[in-house]
């Protein structure tokens, strides 16, 4: 049971990936939340759909690789370029012109390159525990290479492919259990956990062959941004250092709420203060006749 | 004493015609307050003026035919156009390019006026119980007016005494507290009142009856309709639901035809700014945050569990008397839970026993308005009405207020302690959706009592006051989730709250845990006091009589008269040797001495000196006299006249505790004194003992909320 149900639902086909869209109808502005890494799917924002949807339309999809979504299992299918284009053309599917953009680590990253290439589509990007070049690597995340075979397996080394296709839901269990960091987070981590597993170690493998966006192209996109920014990030996230969202915000000029002893999905076990500030930020920077209170 | 100064004061002259007005603070965005006069002037905006210029730039002024501006003697000058034109030569003179203007009553219509005129001199309106005429509801009494206004009446009442006949021939006074009675619908407005009614007795009827007539000369219901529509700036409506003077369907439909937003103010009457100067602040401070375009603020957000206890301890600034007590009931609670932090909100001279002793002052203390010098100002020579000067500080509490509740709305507090903080406890109960974090409320007297001096109205005014509190603390138990007396039951006089009211006995042990009484120190064994004798330099066979007013500027004339006392004393006591402590605000020069006395400006830490002397002679104040108590030291009290709290609480319980000599300023000469010392110095001491573990026992209370 779910404490709010889609208006409606539909597909975009892009070639021959089926993408599994949700849309929460309302007045006033759209906002979409964006998908994360496919190691999630679009329930992850559960705990924002029902409020935001309460003041505002919006839209969420399932990021190709999980969720009612196609598995590719080709690298290729899950370079950056081609999730920007789900991206937009959910937004055309759903015949939303423009719209407030938010997602959650590599989401992060997508609404940024979203707000930086679009900027006539995107009225406003939330970031929050953002995936990004900058920052801080987190101390513990010193681990072998992806590619490499071990012989053993233990903490960070984990992430790893050949671990990940004999031991899938071991790494699972390890990485949601870094990603809520904070203490009595059993529900988030059963939750994260289920949804890991509704996709494969290979579908996971293939995600982390892709190409991947260059440090100097993603600065330069951040620095083209010019819609109003807000970076949420938890200063406990152990996936991704939160100076990293420091830099964020004075790169893109951008407001910054640190949530003190926050992980890595704030918006997942600190839902009101993420709801309000994203209701906040898309309030006030709503085109004026588009609010809707 | 106001709660804020105008940082420039000028005039502009048109035609003649001198306007006052004052600017207050800097910001983005310049605000022109406007009276509705002449009925009023500047000083109506007092609740508002020290809140908005915190945040932005702020112009009152006195309307033409009140205040400190002129009334000219046609009624040619006081139409819409001139108040039009004084408002632009303000705002030009003052280099304001473009203003908010916040307008009460009939002000609208001048405010709406200039709008349409001149656009892009206005960037938004603030219109407060609105008086543009023939929109929404019509008032039947001012229509009824209007029709009498050419008549004279015979023996005139309510309503029918607004008429200029009957003004010029001495009825002005008897319509204008008829009105604002009327007006003041909330219960409780008493200062509200007298305030408005003061202010309308500073113009004449003469004037008052000209520019009522020229108020909206010229509305018709087209204009007014026309007039609003034309107004493209945001436009804020506020209104009470029981104003009796501009209906609130008006405002709601000023509010509709200018596209502006309407708030009701439920249960508030004509006179919001003043009677509800919290929400009216609040609300117009959001409006010039919407039309400033709110930029979200980059923030921490402390997870729950992540957060420290912390506290926010509210020390009465009235001097140094409660200084002591809190910093002991502090370290209490430190010891009880070690990580606890506490921020001080606090004025000097508070802040520097504060600071001394390494506490954390909260940075926003620094722009408080200084209650210590209001009382200063209160006193006149060895008077000071207690009751009156806590009525008359309405500006400064609400003031200081503001800046309380900006404090806790982004603090994450867990605890308020106030001590004797009123403006916490009373505007909470006013606004109760304000409340942050659990309350302590912590006092040493409850309730005002009337003094003989103030007649039947001033017991009247207490009795009021009381069933304020009463009614507060009766609906909304939860503002004060402790409340700690610090003294003991037997301490609590056994007065009567008021007529119809609970004695202040059976009140008090209602509603009240009780600490005991906390001085902050463990007084000295006699061993010890010989010891700081002889590090004071008191030498043996010495009597030390140690004479002090604390640290107001309060008490000079009671300095003056008690060295006056010494040559008599000293004859009858040879080893008397007199010291005299002037404070921080004596200077000791000016102080003139008969030979023998001696005058130092400040000593440190005088209650160590005060608990090994021989004989002191102090004012009535509680924490002095319950030091000198507790040292079981032989003393003299002279309470201020007028003032209740050392005239009724204060001695009531030093008599309790049998200790010291009360003693009356204006009924003793230098030789009564000197009699009093000499018999004073040979008395048995047998004073009950005071406590000395009240801040533990008020800490185990506090500490119960967390």
């Amino acid at each position: 049971m779910r404490a709010r149900y889609p208006d409606h639902t539909g597909r975009v086909v892009r070639d021959d990936i089926s993408i599994a869209y949700e849309v929460y109808e309302n007045g006033g502005p759209t906002i979409v939340l964006l998908p994360t890494w496919s190691l999630f799917h679009s329930r992850h924002w559960k705990a924002q759909i029902p409020y935001l949807a309460r003041h505002f339309r919006v839209v969420t999809y399932d990021g190709r690789g999980n969720g009612q979504s196609d598995r590719p299992v080709d690298p290729d299918a899950y370079a950056s370029q081609i999730l920007i284009a789900d991206a937009m053309a959910v937004l055309d599917a759903t015949f939303t012109e423009t719209a407030f953009v938010a997602g959650v680590s590599m989401g992060g990253s997508l609404a940024a390159m979203l707000a930086g290439l679009y900027p006539e589509r995107v009225l406003g990007a939330v970031l929050i525990g953002t995936s990004t070049w900058l920052g801080n690597e987190t101390p513990e995340r010193n681990s072998a290479a992806f590619e490499t075979r071990l012989d053993r397996y233990d903490g960070w080394d984990k992430y790893n492919m050949h671990y990940w296709q004999s031991n899938y839901r071991d790494f699972t269990e390890f990485f949601v259990d870094r990603i809520f960091s904070e203490p009595h987070s059993t529900k988030q981590w059963e939750d994260g956990v289920g949804w890991a597993n509704e996709t494969t170690g290979e579908v996971l493998v293939a995600t982390q062959l892709k190409e991947t966006l260059d440090e100097n192209r993603e600065r330069e996109v951040l620095a083209s941004i010019r819609c109003p920014i807000l970076v949420i990030h938890g200063t406990g996230d152990r996936i991704k250092h939160y100076s990293a969202a420091e830099e964020l915000a004075a790169i893109t000029g951008g407001t910054l709420l640190l949530i003190e002893g926050g992980g890595h999905c704030p918006q997942g076990r600190d839902p009101v203060v993420v709801n309000r500030a994203i209701h906040n930020f898309v309030e006030l920077n709503a085109p004026r006749q588009e609010i809707l209170i | 004493m106001r709660a804020r100064y105008p940082d420039f004061a000028g005039f502009v002259d048109r035609d003649g015609v001198k306007v006052a007005y004052d600017v207050f603070g800097e910001g983005a965005t310049t605000l022109l307050l406007i009276p509705p006069s002449p009925i009023t002037h500047s000083r109506s905006w007092k609740g508002q003026i020290h809140h908005l210029s915190q945040h932005h730039r702020v112009v009152t002024f006195d309307g033409r035919g009140n205040g400190r501006s002129d009334r000219p003697g046609s009624a040619r000058e006081y139409t819409p156009a001139e108040m039009m034109e004084d408002m632009v030569a303000i705002l030009d003179q003052a280099e304001v390019e473009k203003a908010v203007l916040v307008s009460h009553c009939h002000a609208a219509w001048w405010a709406f006026l200039t709008a349409a005129t001149f656009p892009e001199r206005v960037s938004g309106i603030v219109a407060i119980s609105p008086g543009i005429p023939f929109v929404g509801d019509p008032n039947q009494h001012w229509t009824e007016v209007a029709a009498r206004w050419k008549e004279d009446p015979v023996d005139p009442q309510g309503w029918e005494m607004c008429n200029p006949a009957f003004w010029r021939r001495g009825g002005y006074e008897d319509w204008i507290r008829f009105w604002f009675d009327l007006l003041a619908t909330e219960p409780h407005s008493t200062k509200q009142v007298q305030d408005m009614v003061g202010w309308a007795l500073e113009t004449d009827p003469e004037t008052m009856a000209m520019a009522n007539d020229e108020e909206t000369k010229g509305a018709t219901p087209e204009l007014a309709d026309r007039l609003c529509r034309s107004v493209h700036c945001p436009v804020l409506v506020l209104h009470g639901s029981q104003d009796l003077c501009q209906m609130p369907g008006r405002g709601r439909a000023v509010a509709e035809l200018t596209g502006g937003q309407f708030v009701l103010i439920e249960g508030a009457g004509h006179l919001v700014a003043g009677r509800e100067p919290v929400i009216v602040n609040r609300q117009i401070s959001a409006f010039v945050s919407s039309i400033e375009g709110r930029a979200m603020k980059s923030r921490t957000w402390s997870r729950g569990l992540s957060r420290r206890r912390k506290g926010l301890y509210v020390s009465s600034p009235i001097g140094l008397g409660h200084a002591r007590r809190d910093i002991a009931i502090a370290n209490e609670l430190q010891v009880l839970d070690p990580d606890l932090h506490i921020d001080w909100l606090a004025q000097p001279p508070v802040t520097s026993v504060l600071e001394s002793e390494g506490h954390t002052i909260h940075p926003a203390s620094k722009w408080l308005a200084s209650e210590s010098a209001h009382w200063a100002s209160e006193a006149t020579g060895h008077e000071l009405n207690a009751f009156q000067a806590l009525r008359r500080m309405d500006e400064i509490l609400v003031a200081n207020f503001m800046i309380f509740q900006e404090v806790v709305d982004e603090g994450n507090y867990d605890l308020v302690l106030s001590d004797e903080a009123w403006d916490i406890d009373h505007f909470w109960h006013e606004n109760p959706e304000l409340k942050r974090g659990s309350h302590v409320w912590m006092t040493d007297f409850v309730g005002f009592v009337p003094m003989p001096d103030g007649g039947e109205q001033e017991a009247f005014l207490t009795s009021d006051y009381n069933a304020e509190m009463v009614e507060h603390v009766a609906r909304y138990p939860r503002i004060r989730d402790r409340s700690v007396f610090v003294g003991n039951s037997a301490d609590i006089v056994p007065d009567s709250l008021g007529p119809g009211l609970p004695s202040i006995s059976e009140w008090t042990n209602e509603h009240f845990n009780f600490s005991g009484y906390i001085t902050g120190f463990v007084p000295p064994s006699a061993d010890e006091a010989a010891e700081m004798r002889q590090q004071f330099g008191y030498e043996d066979g010495q009597q030390i009589c140690l004479v002090t007013v604390g640290g107001s500027g309060v008490g000079r004339s009671l300095l003056e008269l008690v060295v006056d006392a010494f040559p008599y004393a000293h004859k009858e006591l040879p080893d008397l040797r007199m010291i005299v402590v002037t404070g921080p605000l004596i200077e000791p020069e000016s102080l003139v001495v008969p030979e023998g006395v001696e005058v130092v400006g400040y000593l440190n830490r005088l209650h160590r000196h005060l608990s090994a002397c021989d004989l002191a002679v102090v004012q009535g104040g509680l924490t002095t006299t319950m030091e000198l108590t507790a040292a079981r030291r032989p003393f003299l009290y002279f309470p201020l006249r007028n003032h209740f709290e050392q005239n009724r609480h204060v001695r009531y319980r030093l008599e309790r505790y049998q200790a010291g000599r009360c003693m009356q300023f204006h009924e003793s000469t230098a030789e009564d004194i000197a009699l009093a010392m000499v018999t004073e110095l040979s008395r048995p001491i047998d004073y009950l003992p005071v406590e000395t573990d009240g801040a533990s026992r008020a800490a185990r209370l506090i500490s119960e909320l967390f």
